[in-house]
């Protein structure tokens, strides 16, 4: 077989010394290098040199995490651009939107590319966290990971709705409105958030500045942070959570002269914390290329979808935020939605008792979930009643979410949404 | 890479590459076709058609194709129009379609001063059809263009735009105030009027006036039975008071005066009290009546800064007016005998007159209808289901007995059918809001309603 | 070994074909795209004072005066019937200079320019540019910053 092109070129330029000294591996030839190649790489070390079959296998995650951190790669590259002509001020942030829109080359498709990227990545983080359910990869030894990930979820959340203001338009602004005043049910602390995060009472320049702040630098450090965590942990953790092995193969070795709580992690040829028999060498490939090659086919898939979504549906923008005159109804973001279904029937519990819940009871999880049973496993039959559960508090948060986008007509009457009232007709012109 | 990969995956690899790249190159095209471009072409067509010498062609050929667009930093605008409407300077594009008409009267108004959204509204910065002529600030349909007159213009006393003086003229008399706010005058029954321009279309307005319920539902407010010019006027008014407020050079466009104004201060300032107008007022000084015939403004204005300078020995003291009110007693005499002003000086007015005055202030033709004459409808009142007419006030009430109840209000109206709906239209609680002497008027004028010939024969 | 990972190891003409077009549009896509972020960062408009601008009537300039128009910061002359325009940016590191009694002084770096712009002292490496200047169809004095004139052109009317 001879090199292609960019291969001969390739080789070329790793042969120079300036090749050398940038790539410590060339493209490995032998197992080697394959398992040098994933080590010695920084943007690649963070994954193991050898991974399982079953790792590889679709269906085992659905690569959800994998896609949440594509689109987040993707909201960084666009969001970067963004910053080149957003100006946060109240004067001047809506007409930089107008320019992004008419005027930018591309400017349009970029912006519709980061409004895109961010809702699916909301939605991405959400079905992540409930693979992790379902398969029971939250329990020991990955609590903290599972917290850590609970974290980034909260962190894609206010990123998402900080960054919702930013345009400056009446849905932005409305939207900011209700959403920071359901933060403000929260008991003792509420009123405070909300003044601290509005820097003020109302929605205004301060509102704006620290929401740019927190959109551009603050919370995107902090989801870098706790993603590098999360990504250290899963392979720190034994990466991906897979089915329990019968039981007379993970006996530790008799003699008890070895430490249990010591890492035999060796070029991740065994894992966990004591010696492993029984496992075919078989089930494990070189992650690169079969890891890699498939990371980059999701990703090209990933790119694709957020790309067609910007080519063919533009991101919304309503006329210049007006405190005058709000919408009605105003409505929060979608993934809040939810709550603010819950908050017109009780504010204590739509804005506090129910989103805390859920909040505390998702952290203490796999703390309280001590059986080892059903890891790894979709909808494993030991993990019913826990499902079941599960899946009762996501059906519920489902159709909250669905009464409040679509059931929801002007002043938060029910409405039938391909039925629209007459009244809802008069209020637009 | 590796040639080494199932070859599933090699297949997925090539067409999601593939896809990847055929969205590109489609946001790409997207991205370049840019409607403007295509009216740029054609101007550009059209000029190379006109062009009589080949280096006039050769320029027009060269002219680059690119958005072209107005700063207007003290009206914080940006006007994109002229990227689309490229010929509104030039005169021989008169009479031409759309985008390439002529505008003709633009010399008072500048297109590098004011740009185009500031008159007739839509989005500057767009870029598109829809996207500059639509939107939530829509495009002002030209037969209501006068409203954007009012920005920087006084509404009620403009003559290049009648309609919209019309309008306020209408506003004033009906007696909108007695419910909703103006400028911070009016009645709290009805939603405050200062922005209502800003965010109700033309179609809205009109629909409103004559079916108010239909348009927002449970309003209170009776259905205005306007003819068809007058409801086109008032709805011109409305579109005017868009609330929005223009900086620098154009803030002062508001203070040139109107004769309005300056009327407003002949009546105030005790001008009546040394001179005569219309045959009214003291003999000390000269009758004004002719004054615009006999002096020129700057005379006029000059005499107003320092009398003895224009008139040596002059007896009219130094009044110390600002500029702005010099200018507007100047306009207001130079045109007092156009418009046969009637003076409104309370001093000469009977008690009966001034309550008339006030009875319009306050808006009372609102409910009670035009000097009290008969009242509007207000669903399951008692007892037939009017706001009652004012004419045979007197017979129930003392001067003073009225005065208590208008100070108080009625805020229960009593329903004819208790399970309907409550009557919508209340009596308001004045109170303080009118002053003690309009008081005393406003009975005067009430008391003055009961037809005279009621009283012999009954 | 499984029969997968058998086929892997052998390379097919075609599999290589596959692969060189899916490199090759992706790295094409990955080249788009790229330009398209550097055309991204070019402003198609600008929000700073146009290079060519009206600066009213001739009337309302006085025989014998140099204007300082401060927005396009540059000197308009008129003597007699007859309007010049130049820069008032020094050419050494851009400041404004200033009016002098026989010329223009830059205040930063200390260049002198005589009455016609030439430099007669200091680091200024270039004379003052002169601008084009004509009369519009309605009577306005235009100038023109990007078509740079000869010192003793005049626009006379």
């Amino acid at each position: 077989m001879k090199p292609s092109f960019l291969q001969r070129t390739w080789e070329g330029f790793r042969d120079t010394r300036v090749g050398r000294s940038i790539f410590r591996v060339g493209l490995p030839g032998s197992n080697l290098e394959r398992a040098q190649a994933m080590v010695s790489s920084f943007l690649l070390h963070f994954q193991p040199a050898k991974v399982s079959r079953r790792a590889l296998k679709p269906t085992t995650t659905l690569g959800l995490g994998l896609i949440s951190l594509f689109l987040l790669l993707i909201l960084v590259g666009t969001g970067v651009l963004l910053m080149f002509y957003y100006v946060p001020g109240t004067d001047q942030a809506y007409a930089a939107m107008k320019d992004l829109q008419y005027v930018v080359s591309a400017g349009r498709v970029v912006r519709n590319m980061h409004r895109w990227a961010a809702h699916l990545m909301v939605l991405f983080v959400m079905l992540h966290l409930c693979r992790v359910f379902y398969t029971g990869a939250y329990k020991a030894p990955r609590e903290f990971n599972w917290n850590v990930g609970l974290g980034l979820f909260l962190l894609t959340l206010g990123l998402s709705f900080t960054g919702y203001l930013l345009p400056w338009d009446q849905l932005a602004f409305w939207a900011i409105t209700v959403g920071a005043n359901i933060a403000s049910y929260a008991p003792l602390i509420g009123p405070k958030l909300k003044f601290m995060l509005l820097g003020g009472n109302v929605v205004g320049q301060s509102a704006l500045t620290r929401f740019y702040a927190l959109h551009v630098m603050v919370l995107p450090g902090l989801t870098f942070l706790l993603l590098g965590i999360h990504l250290w942990r899963v392979r720190k953790d034994g990466g991906l959570a897979a089915p329990e092995l019968p039981v007379d193969q993970t006996e530790p070795l008799e003699g008890g002269s070895l430490p249990v709580n010591k890492t035999y992690g060796l070029m991740e040829l065994a894992k966990g914390t004591s010696f492993q028999v029984g496992r075919d060498p078989d089930e494990e490939v070189f992650s690169w290329p079969h890891l890699i090659f498939r990371e980059m086919l999701l990703f090209l898939a990933v790119i694709a979808v957020v790309l067609f979504l910007a080519i063919f549906f533009n991101a919304p923008l309503e006329g210049i935020a007006n405190p005058i005159h709000p919408p009605n109804p105003a409505k929060a973001p979608w993934y809040f939605l939810g709550l603010q279904e819950l908050v017109s029937y009780s504010a204590l519990w739509g804005g506090v008792i129910v989103p805390g819940c859920l909040v505390t009871a998702l952290a203490v999880l796999p703390y309280l979930d001590r059986s080892r049973k059903g890891v790894g496993r979709w909808f494993a039959r030991e993990r019913r009643v826990a499902n079941t559960i599960f899946s009762l508090c996501l059906v519920v948060a489902i159709a909250l979410t669905i009464i409040g986008s679509f059931f929801r007509g002007p002043s938060w009457s029910w409405q039938v949404p391909w039925k629209t009232p007459a009244a809802a007709v008069s209020e637009e012109h | 890479m590796d040639s080494e990969s199932p070859r599933k995956l090699r297949i997925w690899f090539v067409v999601l590459s593939l896809l990847v790249g055929v969205l590109v190159v489609v946001a790409y095209y997207k991205d370049q076709f840019r409607s403007w471009k295509i009216y740029q072409h054609q101007y550009i067509q059209d000029q190379v058609r006109r062009a009589s010498t080949p280096q006039q062609k050769a320029i027009a050929e060269a002219t680059p194709v690119e958005i072209h667009q107005i700063l207007l930093p003290q009206l914080d605008r940006v006007d994109r129009c002229t990227t689309c409407h490229l010929s509104v300077e030039d005169p021989s594009y008169a009479g031409y379609p759309q985008p390439l008409a002529y505008h003709p009267n633009h010399d008072q108004h500048p297109f590098e001063k004011f740009g185009c959204t500031v008159c007739h509204g839509g989005q500057g910065r767009a870029t598109t059809v829809a996207g500059a002529h639509g939107g939530p600030n829509p495009l002002l349909p030209m037969d209501f263009i006068q409203a954007s007159c009012a920005k920087c213009h006084d509404a009620s006393d403009n003559p290049a735009a009648p309609e919209l003086a019309r309008g306020a003229q209408i506003f004033y008399t009906v007696g909108c105030i007695g419910c909703h706010k103006l400028n911070g005058v009016g009645g709290s029954i009805g939603p405050v009027l200062d922005h209502v321009g800003d965010h109700r279309s033309a179609e809205w307005l009109e629909k409103h006036f004559l079916n108010p319920a239909a348009m927002t539902p449970n309003s209170g407010m009776p259905p205005q039975h306007f003819t068809k010019p007058d409801l086109h006027a008032i709805t011109l008014f409305m579109l005017s008071q868009t609330g929005e407020s223009l900086g620098g050079f154009y803030t002062s466009m508001k203070v040139i005066p109107s004769a309005e104004e300056g009327r407003h201060l002949f009546e105030t300032k005790g001008c009546i009290a040394c001179h005569q107008l219309n045959g009214v007022g003291g003999k000390i000084g000269p009758a004004l009546d002719n004054v615009a015939t006999r002096r020129s403004p700057e005379w006029i204005m000059q005499h107003f800064r320092d009398p003895s300078s224009v008139t040596p020995g002059s007896v009219m003291p130094k009044f110390g007016f600002t500029e702005t009110q010099i200018r507007a007693l100047t306009q207001f005499l130079l045109h007092v005998n156009d418009h046969k002003t009637a003076l409104n000086i309370p001093a000469l007015m009977s008690a009966v007159e001034r309550g008339r005055d006030v009875f319009r202030k306050y808006g009372c033709a609102g409910c009670h209808g035009p000097d009290g004459r008969g009242g509007v409808p207000n669903p399951n009142a008692k007892p037939g289901q009017l706001v009652p007419d004012l004419i045979h006030v007197a017979d129930g009430f003392t001067k003073s007995e009225l005065i208590a109840f208008i100070r108080r209000g009625q805020h229960e109206i009593p329903a004819l059918d208790p399970k309907k709906p409550a009557p919508p239209l209340y009596m308001p609680a004045w109170g303080d809001k009118i002053k003690p002497g309009e008081y005393q008027d406003l009975a005067a004028f009430l008391f003055s309603l009961k037809p005279k010939d009621e009283d012999l024969g009954f | 070994m499984t029969p997968e990972e058998n086929n892997e190891h052998k390379t097919t003409r075609r599999g290589f074909l596959e692969l060189t077009l899916g490199w090759t549009t992706a790295a094409a896509a990955v080249a788009a795209s790229s330009a398209a972020a550097v055309r991204f960062l070019v402003p198609n408009v600008l929000y700073e004072p146009s290079a060519q601008f009206k600066a009213g009537k001739p009337g309302d300039y006085a025989d014998g005066s140099i204007t300082f128009l401060e927005a396009e910061r540059c000197f308009l002359l008129r003597k007699g019937n007859t309007f010049r325009c130049m820069s008032a940016v020094c050419t050494h590191l851009g400041c404004t200079i200033n009016e002098t009694k026989t010329g223009y002084h830059c205040p930063c770096h200390g260049s002198v320019f005589n009455e016609d712009g030439k430099v007669v002292g200091g680091p200024a490496p270039r004379p003052l540019p002169w601008f084009l200047v004509s009369l519009s169809p309605d009577g306005r004095l235009m100038i023109d910053k990007n078509q740079l004139v000869p010192a003793d052109k005049y626009l006379v009317i």
